[in-house]
């Protein structure tokens, strides 16, 4: 790795350790290897969104290149929101891409990512399905991100309704995260992810 | 048109570096503790039209060595100095360095100040400063008019 690359994310790390949203836990950073090229990193579901009381896992990777380009960062923790992909973790966000500058860091990362979950952006969509339900249901976007919270990321909110219907669908033989995936598409509506789903 | 960066690449990195670069070459061999690896660029020069776009000079397109050219023309107007320890900013935000005395910097219209080094990696990628994002060249332009 470039020695400006290594040598910023040291930096970067120790600024990071010190800062009042670690005290807060708010955001945490982790090192994944000692080259310094892979990160974990760490935020918690902002108040008053659906994430809230959840803790979402980032995986970092830094290019050889950074700070003149961005780091490569996914959602590890499946989530719920128009800008980042229930598939892959893929997140749609400006600045990871060409409104990066040399001078932000990875703090400022982590707390952009941490602002996307609290406004999201459906007219910039990275999950077009996500961000069709955004759009005409807001209520039910919410109460299906506020379950993927509890389930993946440990959120408190409990659905009893959706998990007795991603319940019928294993009973039926379908693997729980596809039922979750299907019955999330289709605004919980059993029947329609149901005939998707053997379709 | 032939590839107008294909033969000038010496001269361009080496203006880009500021004399530096010819202490650097010939005692490259002598193993010097300081002395940094030979990068990529003075064996295959690799530029970036656009900051993710990397490419060998070989394969830019001629809008692109245009564009190019007149950036690294560009970079060269902007003032360099020494660092002499009273400027308010201590650490170039890019490398996360204190400045040292001594140190060649350089200074963009918008008073930002870097290692030379630093800001001339990131605007051979993108024309704006990296802390205010303030396109360069467009400050640069108002004040050539002012003047």
């Amino acid at each position: 790795m470039a020695n400006i690359a290594a040598q910023r994310i040291k930096r970067e790390f120790k600024e990071v350790i010190k800062s009042e949203e670690v005290a807060k836990c708010a955001i945490k950073l982790e090192l994944v290897n000692d080259s310094f090229t892979e990160l974990k990193g760490e935020i918690a579901g902002p108040p008053d969104t659906p994430y809230e009381g959840g803790n979402f896992v980032l995986e970092i990777k830094v290019p050889e290149t950074y700070p003149f380009n961005p780091p490569k960062v996914r959602f590890v923790t499946k989530i719920w929101h128009p800008n980042i992909s229930s598939v892959t973790g893929a997140i749609c966000l400006d600045i990871l891409k060409d409104q990066w500058a040399a001078a932000m860091t990875l703090r400022t990362v982590l707390l952009s990512l941490q602002a996307l979950l609290s406004a999201a952006e459906p007219d910039d969509p990275q999950d077009a399905v996500v961000a069709k339900q955004y759009k005409e249901n807001l209520e039910m976007f919410e109460s299906t991100a506020r379950h993927w919270t509890n389930i993946y990321a440990g959120g408190p909110d409990l659905n009893k309704d959706f998990n007795d219907k991603i319940r019928k669908l294993v009973e039926m033989g379908v693997e729980e995260h596809q039922a979750r995936v299907a019955l999330s598409s289709y605004n919980w509506d059993l029947e329609r992810a149901t005939e998707q789903l053997f379709s | 048109m032939g590839n107008c960066l294909k033969r000038s690449t010496t001269d361009d990195i080496s203006l880009l570096r500021g004399s530096d670069s010819v202490r650097e070459s010939s005692s490259d061999q002598l193993g010097q503790p300081y002395q940094e690896p030979i990068p990529a660029e003075d064996v295959s020069p690799v530029y970036y039209p656009s900051p993710s776009v990397s490419r060998s000079v070989v394969q830019l397109t001629e809008e692109e060595q245009v564009k190019i050219a007149k950036r690294i023309g560009l970079i060269q107007n902007l003032p360099i100095g020494t660092y002499d320890g009273c400027k308010k900013e201590r650490e170039c935000v890019i490398c996360m360095v204190e400045f040292l005395v001594g140190d060649t910097v350089r200074c963009l219209p918008c008073m930002h100040t870097y290692h030379m080094k630093c800001i001339d990696g990131w605007l051979m990628r993108s024309l704006t400063c990296p802390s205010c994002l303030e396109p360069v060249d467009a400050a640069l332009l108002t004040s050539y008019e002012t003047t």
